[in-house]
This record gives structure tokens, C-alpha cells and sequence, in this order.
């Protein structure tokens, strides 16, 4: 009897100390970014006063500035025009090609999917001075379609690997019906194909568009113009300056963290989902 | 009524839609990635340096110049030794903190499960220059951080100056877990809980499932997690370029931020630039070919 009750408050020891654990955890991931939203409140004076504590008076001046001054509403207007274009294109392209390598015979195909799935591990960093010297030489340096068509380009090898394996699991006699039933390849690929990949394709888009949206090296590199920046380069370039005016660089930050915020709390399910089935892959 | 093909229209009307589904995608990733690397290669060969290919400055091919002289270079070295750290961090810190917390919210162990998951992974969806700059406002001599540690320890004295590459490997361990637990967390599920639960009937106690059926079960993502630690190091660039800048004295640097300044700042050297990627990629390659072997010997992607 003594045995079951000890066995018992152990367990119950252990379970708490797996929620402090836990609790320690969470409060570790939020505390800084805690921080910087109580800190973005207020005036630079105050914080270099009250580094740690809540404002005396909480002001929202920095915002008013930080948004005005940084240049917020075209920064994100850029970035949605970026990361919208891209994640379209590469669902299309990879949705078409994912339907040629998984429906339709062809020698080709070992040769060219085998070279997707080599793509999915080369880095992006190691690309970033020849894909620099591209671009210039074609002329597309600091335009919209020399950041769009690397961006695309760079996307293809996960978007393709991840559609061709979910297509393979469409049956081939639904294809093949449609075939003899007198259907061309462009209208199976759209009434059938498509409609049937709408899982693959929720997942390739929330990688394309997280990884779109917080893009910071290539656009960094492959523009100059200020009209041309995305959010993380705008952010880096107007808070990054700031080494002492606090209050306003807290602002930036977190105008600059909060569509991603909001983007994972609405599809936080989806963003695991897909980074599970991405991140082993790639 | 449907129209009437005979076979040789079949094929043609196949083989025209097969190159036109695939081209488009195929020719974008030619031109973006493939064709990039292979070319970082050969020029990594040559005296090319900026400037027009054809009709300007005769580029002469060099041999392994660049190469000689990059593992000439101590910066290379110190480079190399930071990538090194930063897979350190992540296999003795992230994998075993991200298993750790993947296995008490599967087993159950803890409730509100899904609150957990979704705070400890937030840091990772944040944009990695929003984070950069945070940390490095909170870790600055005149920041947060000393005052923090103030509170538990008065007197504290700030002396991250002269160990600038803790900042950094602390910020990569606390915003990248939550991926590894991610990943532990969906490949955990595939695991059969009828298993599971008829060894805790048998009364096997928790460490005994997690030492005779989890891990085994897991073993081969654990090798994929360790492979994805040293491929994550090789893509580390932007929150070290918001942090530091690589600084101070090339202290911080890895071997994507050493690329960077050898190309972008100062006067421009392509041709090492190149030498340095094609370094990246051979890595990468060498972790393709022991990615393939990992799976063959430890059975099964995921």
C-alpha cells in the first residue's frame, strides 16, 4: 500500500516538474520578444532608464515614426508583391511539372527529376555571387523580375519534389479515362490535376510564402533602389541605423515581426505540417 | 463525340504536352541554381573579375590559384571553425532539446499540448533580421542583458565583448529547437501506439519505451537531424550579417559571410568568392552522398 502511495506523489513530483520545464521553455521562446513590445512603448530616454521594467507612461509616438519614416506601407506592399508572385508561379510551374513526371512516360524524366531532388540540397548561399554576376549581365539587376525570377527559380526543386510525389498517388485510370473519353493533357491537368493537389499544394505554398516573405541576402544583393526593398531589408536598413534611438528601432522590429505573426497563429497547423514534410526532404 | 487519334498522334500530342508541363519549371531552375553552381565553378578557375566575359579583359584560366590561396588564409580558417561551432550547438543542443520536447508533448505528458508547440516554435517563423536585431539591442554592452543578469548575480561585469560568438550560437540554439522538435514531433507520430501501449502493459516503465522503442524507431531521423545541423550551418548568413556583421575582426564569421565580404565589400574578388562557394558545395554534396548512405543503412526516408 505505502509502495503505491509513494509511487504515486513521485509521479506527481515528476509531472510538475516536467510543467516547470516546460514553463521554463515558453517563457525562454516569448520572453525576448516580450520585451521588445513592452520596450517599443517607450521613449528612447525611458529605456536607457528602465531597461527591463513596463513604461512609466506608455506612448505610441515610436510607431507614428517608425512607420512614416521607414517607409512601412511600401515596404510591405513589395514584400506581398513578392512573395504573392512567387508562390503563385512556383505552384503553377511545379503543379505542371509534378503532372509531366508523374502521369506521362517519358525517357526524360529520370534525368530531369533526379536533378530536382539534387537541387533541394544545394544551398542558396552557394549560389549568391554567380547568380549575382547573372544578373547583371542580363541586365536585370535591381528590377522586380531579377528578384522574382531567382525566387521562383530557387523554389522549383521542393515545389516539384513535393507535387510529383502527391501526384503519383492520383490513379492513372482517372487520367487514362479522361484520355479516351477525347480530354487534352491541358484540361486534365486543370479539372482533374489541380482540383486533386490542393493539400500538396497548401503546403508547397505556406513554405514558398514563409521563406518568400523573410528573404533578407539575395534581395539584399540583387537590389539598390530603395522602391525596390522588401520588409527584412527595409527593416534591416532603417532600424539596423538606429543604434541609439531605441524606441523607434523597437517599433520597427515589431511592425517588421507582426504579418508573420499573424500569419503563423492563423495557420499554424498547416506551417508544421509543412515544415515537417519539408525540412527532412530538404 | 470524341475525336478519333490514331497512335502515332497519341505519342506526338504526348510527348508535346510532357516538354511543355516540364519545360517551364525545368529551364527556371536551370538558370537560377544549376547553372550557378556549375559556372561558380569554372570561374572559380579563372582570373575573372567583374566586368564584361567576352570583348573586355582576356579572362585567363588560373588553375587552383584561388584555392591555394584561400587555404592559405587564416580567415578561412576561423570561418570554417564558427560553421563548426554552430553544428555543434546544433547537435548537442537543438536535436537533444528538440527531441526532449517533442517526446513530452507526444507521450502526453504535459497538457495544453498544442499551446506549448505552437509558443516554443514561434521563434523560428520570425523574420531571422527582426530577430538579429533584437538580440543584438538586447545583448549590447549597454542593453538588456547585463542589467538581466544584474538581478540574479549583482555585479555582474559584461564580458560578451571578448566572447562574441556565444551571443550568436545562444540566439541560433534559441530560435532554431523548435524546427527539431517539429521534425521529431511528426515522425514520432508515425510511430504505432499499439506498440507503445502493450509495453507499458507489459510494464515497461517510460525510459524503457522511449530507450527500446522510440529510439530505434527514430534512429534514422536522428542521423537525417545531424545532416540538416550541418547543411543549416552552411545556410547560416543573415542573422550573424544582422548581428555582427562577422565582426568584431572577422570573429563571428562563417564561411557564407566570408564569401560576402570577399565579393561585395571592399574592392570585389570574384574569383575567391567562387572558390569559397564551390567549397559550400562540394560540403553539400559530400552530405547528399552521406544523406543516401544514411538512409540505406538506417532503411527508409524519414
Amino acid at each position: 500500500m505505502n509502495d503505491i502511495k509513494d509511487h504515486n506523489t513521485r509521479s506527481r513530483l515528476g509531472s510538475v516538474g516536467i510543467y516547470l520545464v516546460m514553463i521554463f521553455f515558453t517563457v525562454m521562446a516569448l520572453y525576448p520578444l516580450f520585451w521588445l513590445m513592452v520596450s517599443s512603448f517607450k521613449t528612447t530616454t525611458e529605456f536607457q532608464m528602465n531597461k527591463l521594467g513596463f513604461p512609466k507612461k506608455w506612448v505610441t509616438i515610436n510607431y507614428k515614426d517608425a512607420w512614416v519614416r521607414g517607409k512601412f506601407p511600401m515596404l510591405i506592399v513589395n514584400s506581398v508583391i513578392y512573395t504573392g508572385i512567387t508562390t503563385l508561379a512556383i505552384l503553377v510551374f511545379s503543379a505542371m511539372a509534378g503532372f509531366g513526371f508523374a502521369k506521362i512516360r517519358h525517357k526524360a524524366t529520370p534525368i530531369l527529376y533526379g536533378s530536382f531532388v539534387i537541387g533541394i540540397l544545394l544551398t542558396l548561399q552557394s549560389i549568391m555571387v554567380p547568380l549575382f554576376l547573372i544578373v547583371n549581365w542580363v541586365g536585370l539587376y535591381n528590377t522586380r523580375l531579377g528578384v522574382l525570377i531567382p525566387y521562383i527559380g530557387i523554389g522549383m526543386p521542393m515545389g516539384v519534389y513535393l507535387g510529383t510525389e502527391y501526384i503519383k498517388s492520383i490513379p492513372d485510370a482517372l487520367v487514362e479515362s479522361a484520355r479516351i473519353d477525347g480530354a487534352t493533357y491541358g484540361r486534365i491537368f486543370w479539372r482533374i490535376i489541380v482540383p486533386m493537389s490542393i493539400p500538396v499544394a497548401v503546403t508547397v505554398a505556406i513554405l514558398t510564402v514563409t521563406g518568400t516573405w523573410n528573404e533578407f541576402m539575395l534581395i539584399n544583393i540583387l537590389t539598390s533602389s530603395d522602391g525596390l526593398k522588401s520588409l527584412p531589408v527595409g527593416v534591416q536598413k532603417f532600424a539596423g541605423a538606429l543604434s541609439t534611438d531605441y524606441g523607434k528601432q523597437f517599433a520597427a522590429l515589431v511592425i517588421g515581426l507582426i504579418p508573420m505573426l499573424l500569419f503563423y497563429l492563423a495557420f499554424r497547423k498547416e506551417i508544421t505540417k509543412g515544415v515537417a514534410a519539408g525540412a527532412v526532404k530538404g | 463525340m470524341a475525336k478519333v487519334l490514331t497512335m502515332a498522334d497519341t505519342k506526338r500530342e504526348q510527348r508535346r504536352a510532357y516538354w511543355s508541363l516540364v519545360l517551364p519549371g525545368f529551364l527556371l531552375y536551370i538558370a537560377v541554381m544549376a547553372f550557378p553552381t556549375i559556372f561558380s565553378v569554372v570561374l572559380s578557375l579563372t582570373s575573372y573579375n567583374g566586368g564584361k566575359l567576352f570583348g573586355g579583359r582576356p579572362v585567363e584560366m588560373v588553375g587552383l590559384k584561388w584555392y591555394k590561396r584561400l587555404f592559405a588564409d587564416e580567415y578561412f580558417y576561423r570561418a570554417l571553425k564558427n560553421n563548426l561551432w554552430i553544428v555543434l550547438v546544433s547537435v548537442l543542443g537543438q536535436i537533444p532539446l528538440g527531441f526532449f520536447l517533442a517526446y513530452v508533448l507526444y507521450r502526453g505528458l504535459v497538457r495544453a499540448r498544442d499551446f506549448f508547440q505552437t509558443m516554443i516554435y514561434l521563434p523560428t517563423v520570425i523574420s531571422t533580421v527582426v530577430i538579429g536585431i533584437l538580440w543584438k539591442s538586447f545583448f549590447a554592452p549597454h542593453g538588456a542583458f547585463p542589467e538581466l543578469m544584474r538581478i540574479f548575480r549583482p555585479g555582474y561585469e559584461y564580458t560578451m565583448g571578448s566572447h562574441p560568438m556565444i551571443p550568436v550560437l545562444f540566439v541560433i540554439l534559441w530560435m532554431y529547437s523548435g524546427m527539431y522538435m517539429i521534425i521529431f514531433m511528426a515522425n514520432l507520430q508515425k510511430i504505432d501506439n499499439a506498440v507503445i501501449e502493450a509495453a507499458r502493459i507489459d510494464g515497461a516503465s517510460e525510459m524503457q519505451v522511449l530507450r527500446h522503442v522510440i529510439l530505434p524507431a527514430l534512429s534514422g531521423v536522428i542521423v537525417v537531424t545531424a545532416i540538416l545541423a550541418i547543411s543549416g550551418s552552411l545556410k547560416s548568413f543573415d542573422l550573424i550579417y544582422v548581428m555582427t556583421g562577422g565582426g568584431p575582426a572577422n570573429r563571428t564569421s562563417v564561411l557564407s559571410i566570408y564569401m560576402f565580404d570577399k565579393a561585395f565589400k571592399g574592392a570585389p574578388n570574384y574569383p575567391l568568392a567562387n572558390a569559397i562557394s564551390t567549397v559550400m558545395v562540394i560540403i553539400s554534396f559530400a552530405l547528399i552522398g552521406l544523406t543516401k548512405f544514411a538512409e540505406n543503412k538506417f532503411g527508409g526516408r524519414e
